[in-house]
């Protein structure tokens, strides 16, 4: 069963300058115990999709519609009072600073007591047994003297850590992470991860994690949501975006990546950089940096459909699907002609 | 190619850990680099890896003598560097460039850009005023941008386009070094990709020779012909770039390879990582012996923690610091210490 289903779900901003829609129409869903990866360059409103199911963008200036279905209610329409009995209880979120969101006046162990007890009918004695249960779980050595440390007092891999335990103190049934491993190094990187997957497996938590990192999710995803200026280029589960993609902009990104398993002089690049979503391109939001552009691609929008070969795997592309199996074999190969 | 163009040799950076207000006196040292030795030949790039806190970016600055090491020497294209004063120092520069991390922090957003790019011209008192006009224009025009924009402010463009000023601006008085601290890693992938292929290009035209810092060892690899590993001030492990990703000697540097997620789910699902656990120690009080041992997945009591392994030679040009190297690549964790335990009882 799913746990969220995200369905056309837009948000715009209102600024001086006019309209930014950050999301527009985007849809997925997370099944329990299950990672969804959502990837894109910055400013693709990765972060907004999250912030937008979380209720945490400003209400002063935020325009949302669509749906966020969590365990069949509708999170878009749930007043703050509810939200926030949610939030960090059956919801939960790890951003991707671990200094800046914690709070560096109280120590870890108050933070953590406090959300236990914010949810639980529990004294204070009981929330702290829970508290060192988690940093135990998350692997913090000698928990029981570091609960009364401050955070500046850890490393940031170790507040992460702490960011973690924080997150599934109460057992949320969904997890969003917002670039969890983007400021750590790989060997913190790595360990976070495998203690992600390995709290997952014991939880059945559905994981969200946002990431620029390809590596990162074809390590941990299920499945994956390629977003490009607030719209979803591709989705499909995590073979099929990393063995057959079928979208140029999921072809740029994978191309760029310096990898350990091959051997290129060159990096195909994806030439300029993401529209500014005030005014976003006319039709395929893509075409101005897509070396496959043809005329149709500059005036229709193309609608995100499955392929022919799979059901589950939608991409939002006019181009064949004959010249795109042979493009994908070139990028495999290594040799995929540079975009310009 | 085979000319050295930077020497380093026994380079140490210690810094004074005080206490006192009006009397300070040293109470510890932090030895941020401690020991170092490699060379850089005309026209390649030295790729340096390691996790933060290890010394890359403190190595950095004392190879453009942005700090003064506490001992060792530095010879740059023939001349021992090490001691100059500000003055000997000057012409110098223009040799030896540095393009950085951050490309909001490191332009002046006061600056136009044609000043920024120009600025090195000026120091060093190059051309008229017309001619570095041009110059800044063909500089611009080189690392991809608009010549038109030599009058905008750094805000005025997106991130992969400053980290290109910053490029530019390296570039401005033909440098034969650059030394690159981490120049991607604040960059999104496809922007990362535009700026990588960038910097080979102006390596192939104009015979540049780089020092490249970063964390990222699918990056490192990408572009450097050698690769030099660092943990905690000392060098764990130094190759040829393909030898080092193929048959790394260092249990660390296995680690580290083994900790880079593979955009290859199906290859990600067959690779045994060796997850390290802990971080890096603190280099105030590093540890004894080996100073990876605390970590090491191969560590052996009495002799790790006792002997500080020194830098080995496996074959041309490849130099491990490790009591116990491994034998093949790759190996899970599991794998090296029951090697290990082999060898223990192999005597």
């Amino acid at each position: 069963m799913a746990v969220l289903e995200v369905s056309d779900l837009r948000t715009s901003f209102r600024t001086d300058d006019g309209v930014v829609k950050a999301v527009d129409g985007v849809s997925f869903s997370v099944e329990r115990g299950k990672t969804l990866g959502i990837v894109g360059e910055s400013g693709c409103g990765k972060s907004v999709t999250c912030l937008s199911i979380m209720g945490l963008n400003n209400r002063q200036n935020t325009i949302s519609s669509g749906e966020a279905r969590f365990n069949g209610e509708n999170l878009l329409e749930m007043s703050s009072r509810k939200l926030r009995t949610l939030r960090g209880n059956e919801i939960a979120m790890i951003f991707q600073d671990p200094m800046t969101s914690l709070n560096p006046v109280h120590t870890i162990g108050r933070q953590l007591v406090e959300a236990v007890m914010l949810h639980r009918d529990v004294t204070k004695r009981d929330a702290r047994l829970r508290a060192l249960e988690l940093l135990k779980a998350v692997g913090i050595p000698r928990a029981d003297r570091r609960i009364d440390d401050y955070p500046h007092q850890f490393s940031g891999g170790m507040r992460q850590r702490v960011m973690i335990a924080m997150a599934l103190i109460n057992e949320p049934d969904l997890l969003l992470a917002d670039e969890p491993t983007t400021a750590l190094d790989v060997t913190t990187q790595a360990q976070i991860l495998s203690l992600m997957t390995s709290l997952q497996e014991e939880f059945e938590t559905a994981i969200i994690m946002i990431t620029h990192d390809l590596g990162v999710v074809a390590e941990i995803a299920d499945d994956v949501v390629v977003m490009y200026a607030g719209k979803v280029a591709e989705e499909g589960t995590v073979d099929e975006i990393f063995t057959r993609p079928y979208h140029p902009y999921t072809w740029g990104l994978l191309g760029s990546l310096p990898r350990l398993d091959a051997d290129l002089d060159r990096l195909v690049q994806i030439q300029g950089s993401p529209p500014s979503l005030l005014n976003p391109p006319r039709g395929c939001r893509f075409h101005p940096r897509c070396p496959y552009v043809m005329n149709v691609c500059r005036s229709v929008v193309p609608e995100l459909l499955p392929v022919s070969h799979s059901p589950q795997h939608l991409q939002a592309c006019h181009l064949d699907e004959e010249t795109k199996d042979q493009e994908v074999q070139k990028l495999l190969e290594g040799t995929l002609a540079e975009a310009s | 190619m085979s000319e050295d163009l930077l020497v380093v040799d026994d380079l140490a950076m210690h810094f004074p850990v005080t206490r006192g207000i009006v009397f300070q006196k040293q109470v510890a040292s932090v030895k941020a680099v401690d020991g170092i030795s490699f060379t850089v030949k005309q026209g390649e790039t030295l790729g340096v890896v390691g996790e933060s806190g290890c010394g890359k970016s403190t190595m950095a600055r004392c190879l453009m003598r942005l700090l003064d090491p506490t001992s060792g020497r530095i010879t740059f294209a023939g001349r021992d560097i090490t001691h100059l004063t500000r003055t000997e120092m000057r012409p110098i520069r223009r040799e030896l460039m540095m393009i950085f991390q951050d490309p909001y922090a490191s332009l002046n957003q006061r600056k136009r850009v044609g000043f920024i790019v120009a600025e090195a011209l000026q120091v060093h008192k190059i051309g008229t005023p017309a001619e570095v006009k041009r110059r800044v224009q063909e500089l611009l025009d080189v690392v991809g941008l608009n010549p038109e924009h030599y009058n905008r402010f750094p805000h005025e463009f997106s991130g992969g386009q400053r980290q290109r000023i910053g490029v530019a601006r390296a570039l401005a008085v033909n440098p034969k070094l650059i030394v690159c601290d981490e120049p991607v890693s604040a960059l999104d992938v496809s922007v990362q990709a535009q700026i990588l292929n960038l910097l080979k290009d102006l390596q192939r035209d104009f015979g540049l020779t780089y020092v490249f810092i970063a964390h990222d060892l699918n990056v490192v690899r990408h572009i450097s012909d050698r690769v030099l590993v660092m943990y905690l001030g000392k060098i764990a492990e130094i190759a040829e770039r393909d030898l080092l990703y193929a048959q790394p000697k260092h249990p660390y540097t296995g680690a580290l390879l083994s900790a880079v997620p593979i955009p290859n789910p199906e290859l990600g699902r067959l690779r045994r990582a060796i997850v390290l656990e802990g971080d890096v120690p603190n280099p105030i009080d590093p540890p004894e012996g080996c100073r990876f041992h605390p970590r090491c997945p191969r560590f052996r009591p009495g002799h790790c923690d006792v002997e500080e392994p020194q830098l080995r030679a496996f074959g041309a040009g490849h130099g491990a610091a490790c009591h116990y190297p491994l034998e093949r690549w790759p190996m899970s964790g599991e794998e090296i210490r029951r090697a290990d335990e082999e060898a223990v009882a192999a005597g």
